[in-house]
C-alpha cells in the first residue's frame, strides 16, 4: 500500500469589524429580540483595531509566525499581551484587512450581486494592488457605483457591506421569493467564497504548487449554496477552484458540521491513494454568522469581542512524494452509529480504536491536533479550554489502559497537546489548524506520528440527536516513493523498532476444524504468547479471548472476510482451513522430519500447480524455493522426490539452472548421491526444499504431521503452507481440519516469516529471473513429451459459449482433469477446472451438473456411484 | 437549564408526581452542575425557561456523585463514566450539588 501525503497547507483570517455586528448571530438576533439593549450599545467599544488583530498572539500562531506551544510562555489571557514581531504575513498565509477583504467578496462574485461604492473601491483597490496575490485582479475589477445606487438595493432587501461604520457596498438579493437566494444567504456564501479562495491562493503559493496540477477540491464548510429546489445543491469547491485557476480540475463540497474537514481530509486520501486523483484539495472558507458569537460574555467581562475574524484553511494531498509526512489511511478512527454518546466512547472511538489496530499505544503518537479552540475566547464565555479538555480526556483514557501513570497526566498533556490558537469558527479549528505545522514537525522536526480528530455536533441540524467525529494518523514518511517501499513500509509500521523484524498482523480463520473452535483458539493463543513481531486477529464467532476477533458467524461470511482484510492490507497473511486456489497456485509445507528434527519445506501439499505431473513438478520446486527464501534460507537446497517423472523433472530444472536460474540442488544421503530423493532422505529432511507432486506431498504432509498420534491429530510440523503462484498476490496459509493446536501456533509464525519477508515480493523475483532462464520455453517441452505419450488423444476441443459455472462435480482424478474438461467441451457442455476444498473439481453451470456428472461418467472420469 | 429540559422535566414531575422523580446530570463543571441542580430545585435562576419561580425540589444527583456511583453496576459505571470522573473536578461537583440539595430539596 502506497499511501498519499500532506503536500502542505495555507491558512488565512480575515479581520471584519463590521460583520461583527452586522451579520454575527448572536448580534442580529439580538438587534430583533432586543434591539435597545445595552450589550448592542457597549459592544462598538469592544471592537479591536486591525493593528490589535494583527498583534493577537494566536492569530500569529494562525498564519504561522508563532509555534503553538510559545503561546504557553505567554500566559493566559492573552489578548491584552500583544505578540512579538507581528506581522500580516506568515509563512502560511496571512491576517487581512476588511476593506481589502471587501474586494475579494466582489472578485468573488460571479452574477453582478455585490455593489461597490466608487470611492471605497478605488482607495481599497490601491491597497489590494499591493497584495502579492491579488494584483492583477484587482487592476482588473471594474469601478464602484454610485451610494445611491446601493441605498436603492438596499430598500429592495439587498444585504448592506460596512467598513469602518460607513456603507460601502451590498450583496443583492438574486431570486424575489428563494429565500436560499436571499441577500442575506448569498452575502454569506460570497464569503465562505472568497475567504476559502484566499486560503487556497496561499496554499498554492507558499508551497510551490503547479495550479494546473490540481485535479480535485473538497470544500468543507459549513455553508450551504442552492436554489428553493436544491437548497445544498453546490458547489462551493468548483467555484472556488475557478477563481483559482485551477482549470483541470472538479470538485464537490462535503458537509458534517465542525468535522467536515477532517470527513474531507480522508476523502481526499482516499481519492489520492486509489489512483483516482494525484492532487487534491481541501478548502473551507469562514462564516460571518459565528463572528461576535460568545460577544455577550466579553463585553460582559470588559473584553474585547474577540470573535473579530473569519478563519478559512487548504490544504493538499498528493501521490507519495517520498518526502511528505503519509497519511496513514489505514489509521483512522470514527464515531459510528452504533457508537454511543458517553464522552469515553467518543475518545475510545476516534482515539483508541484505531491505535489498537496496529497494536500502537496512545503515548505513540507525538502530537494530538484536536479542536483547537482558543481558550482566550471561550472560557471567559464560560465554555472551557477546549483543547485541555480534550487531552485531559484522551490522558486519562490512557491511565485507564494502564500506558500511562495517572501521575503523568499533567505531563501528558503538555508533551502531546498544544494550547488552542484557531478561531471558533466550528469547522475551522476542527484539528485542521495543525497541519501546516505537522508538515513542518513530520518533515525537518522531530516528530514521527500525529493524529488530527474532528468532531461535530450533528444534532444542531435537527436530523439525528447523534454526534460525529472522524480521526485519522500523519506520519513521517519513511522516504521511500516506491510500489515495493510501499509495501514494506505497511509491514514496518505500529511500534516495532528499526533493525527489528517488521510487525504484521496474521488472521486465522477459526470455522470448519474437526477438533473445534478451542483448538484453533488454543493454537493461535499460544501464538500469541511468544509474539515475536506479529499480531493475530481472528475471523470467526466471537470467543471468550483476549486476542482481536473480525466476527463473522458463518464461513462464508468468514472467508469473504478473510479476503477483504487481505485485500485492504489490513492483515498481511492468513491461516485458514481449506481454500479454493486457482489451477496454477501450490502450497509449500513445513515439516520436522523425525530423522534429523529438521526442518524441511515439502513442494507441495495441496492446490495445482499444473494439471500435468512433470511441469506441476517443476512448478512446485519453485514455489518452494520463494517459500525457503521468504522465510530467509538464502540459498536453499532443492531435491526431487524420487516418483514418476522424476526425472523428466530433474532434468527440466537443471536446464533451467544452465539458463541462469540459481538452483543449490541437495545431494542424496543414499550413497549413490544426485538430486533425486529416496525415502531416506525424507526422513533425513537431506533437502531444504522437497519437491513432489502435490497428491504425494499431501500424503506425506500428514504423515509427518500425525505419525506420533495415531492418526486423527496433526501434532507436529507447519501445516501445509502457503498457497504460491505466479502472479498470485494473498498470502493465504493452509492448515488441515486435523490440524491440531501446536500445528495452529506454527502455521501463524510461519504465516508472519513469510509476511516478514514479502512473500509476494520474492514470487515476484524468482518468477521473473526463472522466466529470464527460460522457463516458458522448458514448461512447454514438458508438456508436449507428456503429449505425445499419451496415447488416443483425440486432439482439443473447442470450448462452447462461456457460462457462470457454479456447480461441481468432483472425483476426478488431477491427472485428466483436463482430458474431463474437454470431454465435456466435445459434448457442448461449457466446464473450467479448479480446485475444490476436497480435491480437483469441474465446474459448469449449475443446471447442467447432471448431464455433465452423467458424461463423465460414462466416459469413465468419474466413478459410477 | 435549556430551555427544553425545563419544559421537559416540567412535564414528568406533573405526570408521575415529584416525590416519584431523580434527575440525573452530567455536567461537566461544578458550576453549570449547580445551575442545573438549582433549576429543578428551586427553580431557574437565569428567569428564561417553565420552570422560573417553580420550586420542584427534586432529588437530583451528579453521575461522578457515589449516591449514583454505588447504585449502579461497576463495571457498566467504568465503562461509560470512568474515564470522565478521572477527568473531572469530583469533589468540587459533590460540594455544589451536596449545598443545593441541602438548601432547596424536599425529598
Amino acid at each position: 500500500m502506497v499511501y498519499p501525503v500532506l503536500k502542505g497547507a495555507g491558512y488565512a483570517l480575515i479581520n471584519t469589524p463590521d460583520m461583527i455586528m452586522q451579520n454575527g448571530t448572536t448580534q442580529t438576533t439580538e438587534k430583533i429580540v432586543n434591539p435597545g439593549s445595552e450589550y448592542l450599545k457597549a459592544l462598538p467599544e469592544h471592537i479591536r483595531s486591525y493593528d490589535q488583530v494583527v498583534n493577537y498572539a494566536p492569530n500569529q500562531v494562525y498564519i504561522g509566525n508563532m509555534r503553538p506551544e510559545s503561546l504557553r510562555s505567554y500566559g493566559m489571557p492573552w489578548h491584552d499581551k500583544g505578540a512579538e514581531n507581528a506581522t500580516r504575513f506568515g509563512k502560511f498565509g496571512e491576517i487581512m484587512p476588511q476593506d481589502e477583504f471587501i474586494l475579494l467578496m466582489k472578485m468573488a462574485d460571479a452574477f453582478e450581486l455585490v455593489m461597490i461604492e466608487k470611492d471605497f473601491m478605488e482607495q481599497a483597490r490601491e491597497k489590494l494592488s499591493g497584495h502579492p496575490l491579488f494584483k492583477d485582479e484587482a487592476a482588473a475589477l471594474p469601478g464602484g457605483v454610485e451610494i445611491s445606487e446601493i441605498e436603492a438595493a438596499l430598500e429592495q432587501h439587498a444585504e448592506a457591506v460596512y467598513h469602518g461604520g460607513n456603507l460601502v457596498g451590498c450583496v443583492k438579493k438574486a431570486h424575489d421569493v428563494d429565500t436560499n437566494l436571499s441577500a442575506h444567504v448569498l452575502f454569506e456564501n460570497i464569503v465562505a467564497k472568497a475567504s476559502g479562495t484566499l486560503a487556497f491562493k496561499h496554499l498554492i503559493d507558499k508551497n510551490g504548487i503547479d495550479v494546473r496540477d490540481v485535479q480535485y477540491v473538497i470544500e468543507c464548510s459549513e455553508e450551504a449554496c442552492g436554489d428553493m429546489n436544491q437548497r445544498g445543491g453546490g458547489n462551493f469547491a468548483k467555484s472556488i477552484a475557478e477563481k483559482c485557476g485551477a482549470v483541470n480540475a472538479t470538485g464537490s463540497d462535503t458537509r458534517g458540521f465542525c468535522a467536515a474537514p477532517v470527513h474531507a481530509l480522508i476523502q481526499a486520501a482516499a481519492l489520492v491513494q486509489s489512483g483516482v486523483y494525484e492532487n487534491v484539495v481541501v478548502v473551507a472558507g469562514g462564516a460571518t454568522a459565528k463572528l461576535g458569537m460568545n460577544g455577550k460574555d466579553h463585553v460582559k467581562k470588559g473584553l474585547p469581542v474577540l470573535e473579530d475574524v473569519l478563519g478559512a484553511f487548504a490544504v493538499m494531498v498528493s501521490k507519495n512524494d517520498g518526502e511528505s509526512p503519509i497519511i496513514r489511511t489505514d489509521l483512522t478512527g470514527r464515531h459510528t452509529v452504533g457508537t454511543g454518546s458517553s464522552p469515553q466512547a467518543v475518545i475510545t472511538s476516534l482515539v483508541t480504536a484505531p491505535l489498537d489496530r496496529s497494536g500502537m499505544k496512545v503515548t505513540d503518537i507525538d502530537k494530538f491536533s484536536v479542536e483547537m479552540q482558543n481558550p482566550d475566547i471561550t472560557k471567559p464565555a464560560g465554555a472551557g479550554d477546549v483543547p485541555e479538555a480534550n487531552y485531559k480526556m484522551i490522558a486519562a483514557l490512557s491511565v485507564k489502559r494502564q500506558e500511562l501513570e495517572r501521575s503523568q497526566l499533567p505531563e501528558f498533556i503538555v508533551k502531546h497537546g498544544m494550547p488552542g490558537w484557531a478561531p471558533t469558527q466550528g469547522h475551522i479549528p476542527s484539528g485542521v489548524p495543525y497541519l501546516g505545522f505537522a508538515k513542518e514537525d513530520l518533515t525537518c522536526g522531530d516528530l514521527n506520528k500525529v493524529m488530527i480528530v474532528g468532531k461535530g455536533s450533528l444534532f444542531l441540524g435537527r436530523m439525528t440527536d447523534l454526534f460525529d467525529g472522524v480521526s485519522v494518523v500523519i506520519e513521517r514518511n519513511p522516504g521511500e516513493a516506491s510500489e515495493e517501499a510501499g509495501a514494506l513500509q505497511v509491514e514496518s509500521s505500529g511500534a516495532s523498532q528499526p533493525g527489528q523484524p517488521a510487525k504484521v498482523r496474521i488472521g486465522l480463520t477459526t470455522l470448519g476444524s474437526e477438533h473445534g473452535i478451542e483448538n484453533l483458539v488454543a493454537g493461535a493463543e499460544l501464538a500469541a504468547k511468544d509474539n515475536s513481531g506479529f499480531e493475530i486477529v481472528l475471523i470467526g464467532p466471537k470467543t471468550g479471548t483476549e486476542l482481536e476477533v473480525a466476527v463473522a458467524d458463518t464461513e462464508k461470511e468468514m472467508y469473504r472476510k478473510m479476503e477483504e482484510l487481505l485485500d485492504k492490507n489490513s492483515i498481511q497473511a492468513c491461516v485458514t482451513m481449506h481454500y479454493d486456489f486457482p489451477i496454477g497456485v501450490s502450497t509449500v509445507g513445513k515439516v520436522v522430519t523425525p530423522g534429523a528434527g529438521k526442518e524441511m519445506l515439502l513442494a507441495t501439499t495441496t492446490g495445482t500447480a499444473s494439471t500435468q505431473r512433470v511441469e506441476a513438478m517443476v512448478k512446485n520446486a519453485l514455489h518452494g524455493i520463494i517459500a525457503a527464501k521468504a522465510t530467509g534460507i538464502k540459498s536453499p537446497t532443492v531435491g526431487i522426490l524420487n516418483l514418476d517423472g522424476a526425472r523428466q523433472a530433474e532434468r527440466a530444472l537443471k536446464e533451467l539452472a544452465a539458463g541462469g536460474y540459481e538452483i543449490n540442488f541437495a545431494e542424496s544421503g543414499r550413497a549413490d548421491g544426485g538430486a533425486v530423493m529416496r525415502g531416506n532422505d525424507l526422513l533425513q529432511g537431506t533437502a531444504d526444499v522437497m519437491v513432489t507432486d502435490t497428491l504425494t506431498g499431501n500424503i506425506m504432509m500428514k504423515v509427518f504431521s500425525a505419525y506420533t498420534t495415531g492418526g486423527s491429530y496433526e501434532a507436529t510440523g507447519y501445516g501445509y503452507g502457503p498457497g504460491i503462484g505466479e502472479n498470485y498476490g494473498r498470502a493465504i496459509l493452509i492448515l488441515s481440519r486435523a490440524s491440531g493446536a501446536p500445528v495452529v501456533a506454527n502455521a501463524i509464525r510461519y504465516a508472519a516469516k513469510l509476511a516478514q519477508g514479502n512473500l509476494a515480493g520474492v514470487a515476484k523475483k524468482e518468477f521473473a529471473d526463472a522466466r529470464k532462464a527460460g522457463l516458458d520455453g522448458i514448461l512447454k517441452s514438458v508438456t508436449k513429451d507428456a503429449g505425445k505419450a499419451k496415447e488416443g488423444s483425440s486432439g482439443e476441443a473447442s470450448p462452447p459459449p462461456k457460462e457462470v459455472v457454479t456447480g461441481e462435480i468432483s472425483g476426478i482424478d488431477i491427472m485428466i482433469l483436463e482430458d474431463a474438461v474437454q470431454e465435456l467441451w466435445k459434448n457442448g457442455i461449457y466446464a473450467e477446472s479448479g480446485m475444490g476444498c476436497t480435491g480437483p473439481i469441474v465446474r459448469v453451470a449449475e443446471d447442467k451438473v447432471m448431464a455433465a456428472a452423467e458424461i463423465l461418467t460414462r466416459e469413465k472420469y468419474i466413478n459410477a456411484e | 437549564m435549556d430551555l427544553e429540559n425545563q419544559n421537559r422535566v416540567k412535564n414528568m414531575t406533573e405526570k408521575y408526581g415529584a416525590e416519584n422523580l431523580i434527575v440525573l446530570l452530567g455536567a461537566a463543571e461544578a458550576e453549570a452542575a449547580g445551575l442545573a441542580a438549582e433549576t429543578v430545585t428551586n427553580g431557574d435562576p437565569t428567569y428564561a425557561g417553565s420552570l422560573t419561580g417553580v420550586q420542584l425540589g427534586l432529588r437530583v444527583y451528579h453521575v461522578v456523585e457515589p449516591e449514583f456511583k454505588e447504585a449502579v453496576d461497576s463495571a457498566v459505571y467504568d465503562e461509560q463514566i470512568g474515564m470522565m470522573e478521572m477527568v473531572l473536578d469530583v469533589d468540587e461537583i459533590i460540594a455544589e450539588m451536596s449545598s443545593m440539595r441541602e438548601q432547596y430539596c424536599k425529598y
